[in-house]
């Protein structure tokens, strides 16, 4: 039987190093977080956060912004942005996992760079897993 | 066109994204991830944040269906999608450890729909496992809620005809309601 990968130690350690280091790539990263396509938190910085529901909602958002590319007959969605007045949220999935990589960013980052560095970290977790 | 919303829910497992699917009329909107808990609950999918569907009843009246996602950790979904209900369909699997304290829990959770239209039961995969019957389960209402008029139905979440059932005691409970200004008579269909 499949073990969620939230409680894979490997992956875990994987997503907590992974977090550091995109906090250490850009000091306009507030808040991070991987969680599983079905909304189990494995990993958020900063660390000592209660991140499960956040993690249940992102999840939701990746599967609302999913049932919306399939309405609309526009493939597969790629990312999805909130922006706010204090930062905005980009959040993808990891490339062949079923995990997501949701990131807060203040205002600080544009939004065309927080969604580059979110993808590169989203490859390199795909990387670590692979 | 008169319009009903309709929010199923119950634990996960239990069937509603099932019972959407038999009851719409419209290609379901679904949003499944794969289930990380198969040590808990046996299925590939699960249901993250809704599933839509819609169905008329007579000519000129749509009831919109929504299905919660059944797990606690989606609770802010369960706030988002009772604030537009009218009622509800509470679906419990006999097969659960614990299927009647489901039906309390939920009923609970979501007891304000009761007031603003009606609340069904569906106790589904009764024949997979013999779980506690029907009377087991109006009497713990009873217990609880002995103000409250509850039906309590055996349904297959497969079968639409089963569920066209329990949706038009649900609808017609909820206008007849609207109607007169009355308490739930659902129980009384």
């Amino acid at each position: 039987m499949t073990t969620g990968l939230h409680m894979k130690p490997a992956v875990v350690k994987a997503a907590e190093t992974l977090l550091v280091d995109m906090r250490a790539a850009t000091s306009s990263l507030s808040y991070a977080a991987l969680l599983t396509d079905d909304g189990f938190d494995v990993a958020r910085f900063p660390a000592k956060t209660d991140g499960a529901r956040f993690a249940g909602m992102a999840s939701s958002m990746q599967a609302l912004g999913d049932a919306v590319t399939h309405e609309l007959s526009i493939g597969a969605s790629e990312y999805l942005i909130i922006a706010s007045g204090k930062g905005h949220v980009v959040q993808l999935r990891v490339p062949g996992q079923e995990l997501v990589l949701s990131a807060l960013f203040d205002n600080d980052a544009t939004v065309g760079h927080a969604l580059a560095i979110t993808r590169t970290f989203a490859q390199k977790m795909a990387g670590l897993l692979a | 066109m008169a319009e009903h919303v309709i929010l199923f829910t119950g634990p996960m497992g239990a069937g509603k994204t099932t019972a959407i699917q038999s009851l719409s009329e419209i290609e379901v909107v679904r949003t499944e991830a794969n289930n990380s808990e198969r040590h808990i609950v046996d299925k590939a999918t699960t249901t993250v944040a809704l599933d839509y569907g819609e169905i008329l009843i007579g000519a000129d009246e749509k009831v919109r269906l929504y299905g919660i996602p059944g797990q606690q950790r989606f609770n802010f979904m369960w706030a988002i999608l009772k604030k537009r209900a009218e009622g509800m369909v509470l679906l419990v699997n006999s097969d659960a450890p614990d299927p009647i304290a489901e039906m309390l829990f939920f009923l609970d959770e979501f007891r304000e729909l009761y007031d603003r239209g009606g609340v069904v039961v569906g106790v589904t995969r009764a024949d997979v496992k013999a779980g506690p019957g029907i009377a087991d389960f109006y009497d713990a209402l009873e217990r609880t809620n002995p103000d409250l008029v509850i039906p309590v139905f055996t349904v297959d979440p497969r079968d639409r005809d089963q569920m066209e059932n329990v949706l038009l005691a649900l609808v017609a409970n909820i206008e007849m309601r609207a109607a007169f200004g009355m308490a739930s008579v659902a129980g009384a269909l």
